[in-house]
């Protein structure tokens, strides 16, 4: 089961350093969300989908492309009716919600393909050492990356209960909602306190390894900052100012919108 | 007094637990010497765990309890010494892999030991490629743990603590949840190891594994009730197996027939031709004839393709017959499990058509085809959940829309069938691993059906459990039930199932009674299988016998 | 408040955390979500885990649920701006249900949280309630803060979801497990030593802070989100179900500070009672 987006190819976004990534996501994101009108976000998104290519990850986009149409359109709906303006369309729905119900689909759009180039570039170890060298502290970054690198573990025993429970004859599609609910409990109880049974194991395993043994440990995986990063660097950070200045300049607003 | 050149030496060691009741260890004195390879066996709660635990200060940092005696590693007492200090002396690999792997992905995992212990990096890389190479993982550094198999799993666990350079390795079962060709990688592993001059100190069920040891120690109730060269400690079969311990095949047969001692079936088979002994086949009980019973399980072509495009299973044919004992064998990942979550409709083919009783399974649902056909799966810990043992039992017939007065008798049916009666109110959390596998055969028998397929029933259990499990499937059989065993464990096959079937990449490869699969090695090597030793024997004398008794009747002096 | 920083020191609440992250990541996928109105709201039923975990684990569910909702996004690829009221909504999330139990007065049962008796599974319901009212207020109003969406939607099925599933299933979770984890030598009040446990005075003061910024500033929110109240404070204003964003933000920034000050103050009970005995 591949649940990693990770996928592996050379491509220049893949070489550059996950800080410098993380900072352009974050500098893409703000802005994007810093206008009420769509352009803005929707520049942003075509960004997102020229680097999708550029990484090569392009066709692995379609992995998302059913969360994205779904997130979009309950945004759009829920602007749609939420927000107001002066010109009326249909029922509710005013030109001005509908333009900002499009402009939100847009930035979740934009998060979704977003945080997808990100994911699909970056090595989870890279993602946790990243961190690391941001100023998260060791041990809940090897926390972090211990729960990454477990989750297939539980998903297939989880997948296991399933089918074990089902050949006991539990049925989860019958009965109404509080049946329903009460039918997970044998696939709960069995996933939970096997998890929790193995915290003695790995406990000891981690102390056997000498786990926390130092005070200063060597970190294997070295990130360096090159070129190519500082600019992504200097973007991003030019990204996130102007995202301000959009915001409080009174720029990209749609006249007459109340949210 | 404790000689400085020794690599373990364990004074009147006593150990108990902190809510225990009995000690776990209860005066052990063992000393290893520095490049042995020790052995150590014993039927489940003789202590072996303990014992590993002991090497390495886990016993008593990280495990509470009241430690006594001296505990001496490399002339160093550990007493006071923590877990950390006398990891970079001594490894220490666990049974279950899933729990010993941190790491995303395979060189940090290697890495992280050492990383730990502040290490400078060009060393670790150095380390990182000696480790992987001796453990034969070379060319994987950047893959994902969970996309290895089980026995490439255990050999990453291996590595990640050879990285430290430790002097000792201890593994307590490291080859307990692994098929034929996982274990044989990591006996491999291990022994490499011992030509580089480690010492090891190895917990095992594989009595096998025992016979190429310097020593064997033999642990029972906290106490070394043996020790010695495999010549000396193996050859006592009749008394090993009476403690619960798996006998050497080949000394068992030896001694009962009064020969000199063999450990190896190539000693065993020169020793009994030599002696003249032959396989006299009609010397054996013939079997009554089988009155044609009607066919409960009907495969046709079965194809299986799983949604990421994997083919499991490419063109299966078979039927089996009400009232069969059939084994299927095949390594992990062979089709086998494939193949038998077809006949309660957990999978259904993609090609081809599956009849159970007559009916296609297509456009069943496993509650209906649960009625005819029950699966008991591996793990009993992946389906045990309701506060006492009888409600877990009942779990099945109540889904199955039993009245509460016949769930309540088919429940202490099911007990009883099993041998847990009285255990009725007994939290199942609180049994033992053979105890809960039995909860589980419970649960499905609650159910009454026709069929029953048991998944890898005897894996975690020791010598005597599997026995006991085993017998209870055999009175399952004997009482009608069909049974579809899918194992690897082949001592099992060879003494309980008629019929095998073995798979092998996603095709049936061989099928036919046990006795006629057996003789055929050269195929059964080809699928990674090995029979078991009494089998091998007879093989070169022969004839195939199948169980010590039979060895004993059919083998005639010429 | 304490525990939640000096439990990094120990190996098995680091590996706790780890464990309860990846459980709560894990139980979205093989799990299927059931349905409320089919194809639009669906109840996630990892939601079982947080309130469970919380009173079991303490702090490690604490940031354990923190990090396995941020391993949800970034498996999930919803990982954006977003993600950070995530963390800390689903931080609320498995830190509240452990500070308020046996904290509320009268409320309280005053013993380990077995479930046995209806005293016990009312203190389990409120909890879960203002657990989960935190948790989706927190996010809701981020999402607002981020104009993503508007609370009215979002604080309200986050709000079902959260309370909801667990209402049903976490007393039974609750009752087959505790005993079990208690005697497994697991329970974070057994790991931790008593050093590392916030102690003092302002456990209750606390308690009552995030109980009541979570119930009354959710449900506030709400109100605000749905227009109500607009009249009072846009003068002229329109119509209902509009306008409320600004309010919200508004609203929801002092409600954000208590609940962050009522983890501060907050001090889990570590002396409760086992049913039918009296703690020493």
């Amino acid at each position: 089961m591949d649940l990693y987006l990770y996928i592996d190819r050379p491509s220049p976004i893949h070489r550059l350093d996950p800080r410098a990534k993380l900072l352009m996501l974050l500098g893409i994101l703000l802005f994007a969300v810093s206008s009420d009108h769509p352009l803005v976000p929707a520049v942003m998104f075509a960004l997102v989908l020229a680097a999708a290519q550029a990484a090569g990850a392009w066709r692995a986009l379609k992995r998302v492309r059913t969360l994205l149409i779904v997130l979009s359109l309950f945004s759009l709906v829920a602007w749609s009716l939420f927000a107001d303006g002066p010109t009326r369309l249909l029922g509710p729905v005013s030109l001005e919600s509908l333009l900002y119900g499009v402009g939100t689909a847009l930035k979740l759009a934009t998060t979704v393909a977003g945080s997808f180039v990100f994911l699909a570039t970056t090595r989870n170890e890279a993602i946790a050492t990243g961190l690391i060298r941001l100023g998260l502290p060791y041990n809940a970054a090897f926390a972090f990356s211990t729960a990454l690198r477990l989750v297939p573990t539980f998903v297939g025993a989880g997948a296991t209960i399933v089918q074990a429970q089902r050949s006991r004859g539990l049925d989860v599609e019958s009965g109404n909602i509080i049946q329903r609910m009460k039918k997970y409990l044998p696939l709960i109880v069995p996933i939970f306190a096997s998890a929790i049974r193995s915290t003695n194991h790995l406990s000891m395993a981690l102390e056997s390894k000498g786990f926390g043994a130092r005070r200063q440990r060597t970190f294997y995986l070295q990130l360096h900052l090159g070129a190519a990063d500082w600019m992504m660097v200097c973007t991003g950070l030019l990204l996130i100012a102007a995202s301000f200045l959009l915001r409080f300049s009174g720029y990209g607003k749609i006249s007459g919108l109340l949210t | 007094m404790a000689s400085v050149s020794e690599a373990v030496q364990l004074t009147n060691v006593h150990f108990t637990y902190r809510n225990g009741e009995t000690p776990a260890l209860a005066g052990i004195d063992l000393a290893v010497s520095p490049a042995e390879f020790v052995v150590i066996l014993g039927p489940s709660g003789a202590g072996k765990s303990t014992l590993c635990y002991t090497l390495n200060g886990l016993v008593p940092k990280f495990m509470r309890g009241n430690l006594e005696g001296q505990v001496t590693i490399f002339g160093s007492p550990t007493a006071g010494e923590r877990v950390s200090t006398l990891a970079e002396r001594v490894g220490l690999v666990f049974q279950d892999f899933e729990s010993q792997l941190f790491s995303t992905n395979v060189e940090l995992e290697v890495a992280f030991a050492p990383e730990n212990f502040g290490v400078d990096r060009a060393e670790i890389g150095r380390r990182v490629a000696e480790c992987l190479a001796t453990v034969g993982l070379t060319g994987l550094e950047r893959r994902e743990p969970a996309t290895l198999s089980g026995g490439q799993k255990q050999r990453l666990a291996i590595a990640s603590v050879l990285s430290l350079q430790p002097r000792m390795i201890v593994m307590d079962e490291p080859t307990t949840d692994l098929d034929p060709l996982g274990k044989e990688g990591v006996f491999q592993v291990s022994r490499r190891l011992r030509d580089q001059g480690l010492t090891m100190v190895i917990a095992e069920h594989e009595t096998e594994e025992a016979a190429v040891a310097d020593r064997v120690v033999v642990l029972h109730q906290g106490r070394v009730l043996a020790e010695g060269t495999p010549a000396d400690v193996l050859t006592r079969a009749d008394w090993l197996e009476a403690l619960g311990v798996q006998p050497l095949g080949a000394a068992q047969l030896t001694a009962r027939l009064g020969l000199p001692p063999a450990l190896t079936v190539a000693d065993a088979a020169e020793q009994l031709a030599a002696a003249g002994y032959r396989v006299d086949l009609t010397a054996l009980p013939t079997p009554a004839p089988e009155p044609n019973a009607p066919a409960i399980v009907e495969v046709v072509g079965l194809e299986h393709r799983y949604p990421n495009g994997l083919t499991a299973l490419q063109g299966a044919d078979l039927t089996i017959r009400q009232g069969e004992f059939v084994a299927v064998v095949g390594q992990n990942g062979s089709g086998k499990t494939t193949l038998v979550k077809h006949f309660n409709g957990l999978l259904m083919p993609t090609a081809g058509e599956v009849r159970v009783a007559g009916r296609p399974t297509a456009g069943q649902t496993v509650l209906e085809l649960g009625r005819t056909v029950g699966y008991v799966f591996q793990n009993p810990d992946h389906q045990i959940f309701a506060e006492t043992v009888a409600d877990e039992v009942a779990f099945g017939p109540r889904n199955h829309g039993v009245a509460p007065d016949e769930v309540q008798e088919r429940v202490a049916e099911a007990l009883a069938a099993v041998g847990l009666t009285g255990r009725e109110a007994d939290d199942p959390f609180t049994l033992t691993k053979g105890e809960r596998q039995r909860v589980a055969v419970a649960s499905i028998l609650a159910t009454r059906p026709q069929v029953i397929v048991l998944d890898e029933p005897t894996t975690g259990l020791d010598y005597r459990e599997q026995r006991q499990m085993m017998d209870l499937v055999r009175r399952l059989n004997e009482a009608g039930h069909t049974i579809i065993c899918v194992t690897h464990t082949m001592w099992v096959v060879a003494e309980y199932a008629c019929r095998t079937i073995v798979v092998k990449d996603g095709r049936i490869w061989m099928d036919g009674p046990t006795r006629a699969v057996m003789v055929r090695e050269a195929e059964l090597t080809q699928a990674s299988l090995k029979p078991p030793q009494l089998v091998r024997i007879s093989n070169r004398l022969g004839g195939t016998l199948l169980t010590l008794g039979e060895c004993l009747h059919a083998l005639r002096r010429v | 408040m304490r525990e939640l920083l000096t439990m990094w020191k120990n190996t098995r609440m680091i590996v706790l955390t780890a464990l309860i992250a990846a459980v709560y990541a894990a139980v979205l996928i093989p799990f299927k979500a059931i349905p409320l109105v089919p194809g639009f709201t669906e109840i996630r039923v990892a939601q079982v885990i947080p309130p469970a975990a919380s009173l079991l684990f303490g702090p490690a569910a604490a940031w354990g649920v923190a990090m396995g909702n941020l391993l949800g996004d970034i498996m999930g690829s919803t990982f954006g701006l977003g993600s950070l009221f995530g963390f800390v909504g689903n931080f609320l999330l498995g830190a509240i249900p452990y500070m308020l139990w046996g904290r509320l007065g009268p409320l309280s049962s005053n013993q380990e949280p077995t479930m046995r008796g209806s005293k016990q599974v009312a203190e389990f319901l409120i909890v879960t309630v203002a657990s989960g009212l935190a948790c989706a207020f927190m996010v809701a109003w981020g999402l607002e803060v981020l104009g993503l969406f508007p609370f009215t939607v979002l604080g309200s099925i986050i709000a079902i979801n959260n309370v909801l599933l667990p209402a049903v299933l976490g007393p039974v979770l609750m009752a087959l497990l505790y005993p079990r984890v208690k005697r497994w030598g697991l329970l974070w009040s057994d790991i931790l030593d008593p050093a590392d446990i916030g102690a003092g005075k302002t456990g209750g003061l606390g308690a009552w802070i995030m109980l009541l910024a979570s119930v009354v500033g959710w449900a506030l929110c709400l109100f605000l989100s749905l227009g109500g109240g607009g009249q009072l404070l846009m003068p002229g204003f329109a119509q209902g179900g509009q306008g409320g964003a600004v309010t919200v933000v508004a609203a929801g920034a002092p409600v954000a500070l208590l609940l962050l000050a009522g983890l501060v103050l907050g001090r889990a009970r570590t002396d409760l009672s086992q049913r039918g005995k009296k703690a020493a």
